[in-house]
């Protein structure tokens, strides 16, 4: 790999690489479901309805595709997990989110509510290029979700994009 | 001037009509948002072991937080997320603008994260002033494990003519 | 709406277009379900403070737009096993935004039956604003 002459990733950054945060929990319930649910518009009953979905196999009311729960909220607490980038003393000032991948890895059910998922960030790389709006650092991160039962239940691939 | 609102017979008959019950879901996500909504910073609100420390069953709903109603899509109002439901009182009020009257909460017990209610409201009162009609509905929640009433909450929304 | 069978579909198909078109209200939807507030979608003074035109849709909606599609084409008897997209373009509200879908590979292991598939969000004049891509899984007639 050829370092760029002018980078911006220093020391401390490749040395955080691969190393998680401090874990978030999420909540899952039947009111976030919902609220989710509804913020996107979904019709399937199994996001609203707890006898529908039990009437199709699951436990209660189903997670929709892209939610994990809601981390617990503490006011004036630090965010939970690492900040993705957007931590270190990186000389650009605009920031993009670049995109968000979901891998999910069947359990015995779907995430469920009443599930209690505890989320794990890591950034996996840093990488330079210059694009049509000068340099930028793009930074991969892994985010990977685990169910109570100890079961990793999905993963979100993230890329944010400085410039 | 006609009156934007004629509270006849048959809107008097309608008052105390009780709507079919509907479930209102207190969870520990929607009290620490609803928390965060006011800006509350009290630990009550967001930390369990803190309010079980205190004595409570889990964190606990807000003043005038009584809970979240069961939303569909096929039976909830898109805009205010209240149930269409069978029951209550049906008016034909003017619908030019809407505002929100006031909210008075009369409390019987805590309300706090775990707890599922049961709701049903009636037609309390309507009042004409010009072109506002004021409509206070009232609510009874219960509380759906002890069917005890935890709470009474009287909404009161201005209609504008 | 039926359940979709492996057998039924083959590379190259679309999938039924889901077609959204955000209100300022459903991004204060989305900010709640959510749990991201960040500004420049719902305060058009704060939006155009860091040089936007106006309010922008939230690349995260249309990602959860993207799982919306998939869910309701993979019916009951599908699962969704990894979706997403990058956001290379920005949708406003009051805009129509386009959900499409197209089979780019299909194939049996394990005894799962799989479906990949390039996945993408557009406007009404064809420029792709999340383009990402899918894996399904179908159930077989067999």
């Amino acid at each position: 790999m050829t370092q760029a002459q002018n980078s911006v990733v220093t020391d401390e950054m490749r040395a955080a690489i691969g190393v998680e945060g401090s874990p978030a929990t999420l909540e899952v319930e039947k009111t976030n479901c919902r609220m989710f649910a509804r913020a996107v518009g979904h019709t399937d009953p199994i996001y609203y309805d707890e006898a529908a979905a039990k009437a199709r196999g699951h436990r209660s009311i189903v997670a929709p595709p892209g939610f994990f729960g809601t981390p617990i909220f503490r006011p004036g607490a630090p965010p939970q997990g690492p900040t993705g980038g957007r931590g270190f003393n990186i000389p650009y000032k605009r920031v993009l989110n670049g995109g968000t991948d979901y891998e999910y890895f069947p359990d015995e059910d779907s995430v469920c509510a009443g599930d209690t998922i505890t989320a794990r960030t890591k950034i996996t790389a840093f990488e330079e290029t210059e694009g049509r709006l000068g340099p930028m650092l793009i930074t991969k991160r892994e985010t990977t979700y685990t169910n109570q039962r100890g079961k990793v239940v999905a993963k979100m691939y993230g890329t944010v994009i400085q410039y | 001037m006609a009156e934007v609102f004629e509270i006849t017979d048959e809107v008097k008959a309608q008052f105390g009509v009780e709507t079919a019950p509907w479930v209102y879901e207190v969870t520990t996500t929607s009290v620490r948002m609803y928390a965060r909504g006011i800006g509350s910073t009290d630990p009550i609100h967001y930390d369990v072991d803190f309010a079980k420390s205190q004595g409570f069953r889990s964190i606990v709903a807000p003043l005038g937080y009584v809970g979240t109603p069961a939303f569909s899509p096929e039976t909830n109002d898109a805009t205010f997320g209240f149930p269409r439901r069978q029951g209550g009182a049906r008016l034909n009020l003017p619908m030019k603008g809407l505002l929100d009257g006031g909210t008075e909460t009369e409390y019987f017990d805590y309300i706090c994260a775990g707890d599922t209610l049961v709701e049903t409201s009636h037609l309390a009162d309507v009042k004409v002033k010009g072109n506002m009609v004021f409509v206070t509905n009232e609510s009874v929640f219960k509380n759906q494990a002890t069917g005890q009433v935890v709470a009474k909450q009287r909404l009161t929304s201005i209609h504008l003519g | 709406m039926g359940q979709v069978y492996f057998e039924d579909v083959n590379t190259g198909d679309e999938i039924p277009q889901l077609r959204k078109n955000c209100s300022t209200q459903q991004l204060v939807l989305w900010a709640a379900g959510s749990g991201d507030f960040y500004q420049i979608h719902y305060d058009k003074d704060f939006a155009q403070s860091t040089g936007l035109k106006g309010l922008i849709v939230h690349g995260a909606l249309k990602n959860a737009f993207l799982g919306q599609l998939l869910h309701d084409w993979a019916g009951e008897a599908g699962s969704l096993r990894k979706f997403g997209c990058a956001y290379r373009g920005m949708d406003e509200p009051d805009q129509d935004i386009i959900c499409r879908g197209v089979i780019t590979k299909k194939y049996s292991e394990g005894g799962e039956h799989f479906i990949e598939l390039d996945v993408w969000t557009e406007k009404p004049d064809g420029t792709k604003t999340s383009p990402g891509t899918a894996l399904v899984t179908l159930p077989g007639r067999g």
